[in-house]
């Protein structure tokens, strides 16, 4: 029975990284189809939505499943608490990919403002992130999440910069004023885009050794 | 551990013949907690329950070094009185196993052997413990019927009466909820959580969810030594051994 059970685990486990994959591409393209103003990308990602929820919801079953049927301990348990913790940051970064996406409608019929500061930078940023914290989570290895904390704390010193330079914009020209406040809306879905891979990062590192971090 | 204890093994070894059964076992038993024994069959938990109240002894060719503590007196030391000892240091077995007598007589027979002749004083420590093992409203109108003629539950509940009639400091239990069904064994389990208010428990499980459910600290044993010993919340949670971690997983056992 426990080998039935540890297989599942690992197909779930599987799923999940299948699943944190999706959000994360719907975050990347919708970040490249802000940048390319390409409005044909954008709505291929707001055409996701439906597919990561019933991923979610799959998965979340699955887990459910898994408790109620094997009363999971110590390290399984632990890892379908980070698994469970996983499918809603990963639902969450893709919800924010598609509020991107559908952005890039609104401000694509005039160029981008000042290369839209630093958002395309802070984009990769934080798919780096992402991606680390998802091989982190795949691979048991949290090394990759060792320096979290001092890259988010960039991610938060470039969110902050883009607001003060979108005001800056929006005080010399109120015609910027609708581009500059998405931008700054885009710098804060990205900052907290980060802020789900922090809490990913701080649930692999307890499904792996048991112990509870916090990532600031 | 870090509650006060009330038993303790120190680097405690005990041979089968030539089988080395247990080795240099070191543990604290706290008051008033429940503290489970786990590990995979022929481990050495029941021997070291066994231990606690000198059932080995009974065994031949059974040789035991080192100490078990009682109180801080050991429970070796040379005077020590085995039927006080297990007075002080009451057992619950796998199988129910009442007396074939009636229920009142069941209950009434510890405290007549320690010298309690007068009848409304054992019907007081008879109601009592009974009161105590949570089986009084089902037996009290049929006190003088067989004990045998009760459920395997009832039967296991009314061992335990008979323990708690004697006022043991310590309960040993040996896989009580082995030979019982669900509703049966959650009676058991809701009966030992009202138990540790006054008597220390001590049991030994193969159910790791009974162990996880029940009690306060957990021994993880193999082949025959003390592997990790802390509390539930923890072992079961994050054990500190990777051995640990492999039999609460299931990866063996």
């Amino acid at each position: 029975m426990a080998e039935k059970f540890h297989t599942e685990l690992k197909t779930v486990k599987k799923d999940t990284v299948t699943m944190a994959l999706l959000g994360r591409s719907m975050l990347r393209d919708a970040v490249d189809a802000l940048i390319r103003q390409d409005k044909e990308l954008a709505a291929s990602v707001v055409a996701k939505k439906e597919q990561i929820h019933e991923m979610e919801v799959k998965l979340e079953e699955h887990c459910y499943q898994l408790i109620a049927l094997n009363q999971p301990m110590a390290k399984d348990m632990r890892v379908i608490a980070c698994t469970l913790k996983m499918i809603t940051a990963s639902m969450r970064i893709g919800r924010y990919g598609k509020v991107i996406a559908n952005i890039v409608k609104d401000i694509s019929d005039k160029p981008h403002i000042s290369h839209m500061m630093s958002i395309p930078h802070m984009g990769e940023l934080v798919i780096d992130m992402i991606d680390d914290a998802i091989k982190a989570y795949d691979t048991d290895s949290i090394g990759l999440i060792a320096d979290f904390s001092a890259r988010d704390d960039t991610i938060d010193a470039l969110r902050h910069s883009i607001f003060r330079e979108g005001i800056t914009h929006m005080m010399e020209d109120p015609k910027t004023i609708t581009r500059c406040t998405h931008y700054i809306m885009v710098a804060r879905y990205l900052e907290r885009c980060a802020d789900h891979a922090c809490k990913i990062a701080e649930n692999v590192h307890y499904m792996n050794t048991g112990e509870r971090i916090e990532i600031h | 551990m870090s509650a006060v204890p009330i038993l303790s093994t120190n680097n405690l070894n005990l041979w089968y013949h030539e089988k080395h059964a247990l080795q240099s076992v070191s543990m604290k038993i706290p008051k008033n907690k429940v503290t489970a024994l786990i590990g995979p069959s022929g481990c050495g938990k029941s021997t070291l329950l066994r231990c606690f109240n000198r059932l080995n002894d009974l065994i031949d060719h059974v040789k035991i070094t080192g100490e078990i503590t009682l109180d801080d007196q050991d429970i070796h030391a040379p005077g020590t009185d085995v039927v006080t000892l297990r007075k002080k240091i009451g057992m619950v077995f796998q199988k129910p196993n009442p007396f074939p007598k009636s229920i009142w007589e069941n209950v009434a027979y510890g405290p007549k052997v320690h010298g309690i002749k007068d009848k409304g004083e054992l019907d007081r420590i008879v109601e009592e413990s009974l009161r105590h093992a949570a089986l009084w409203d089902e037996v009290k109108d049929r006190l003088n019927d067989s004990a045998l003629g009760l459920s395997g539950g009832q039967q296991q509940r009314l061992c335990i009466a008979r323990t708690l009639a004697v006022e043991p400091e310590v309960i040993l239990m040996d896989e009580p909820c082995s030979a019982l069904d669900p509703i049966a064994t959650a009676k058991i389990e809701n009966l030992i959580e009202m138990l540790k208010e006054d008597y220390t428990v001590i049991i030994v499980t193969h159910n790791m969810q009974q162990a996880a459910r029940v009690s306060d600290y957990t021994g993880f044993m193999y082949l025959g030594k003390l592997i990790e010993c802390g509390k539930t919340v923890q072992i079961f949670e994050h054990p500190t051994e990777e051995l640990t971690e492999n039999y609460i997983t299931g990866r063996f056992g």
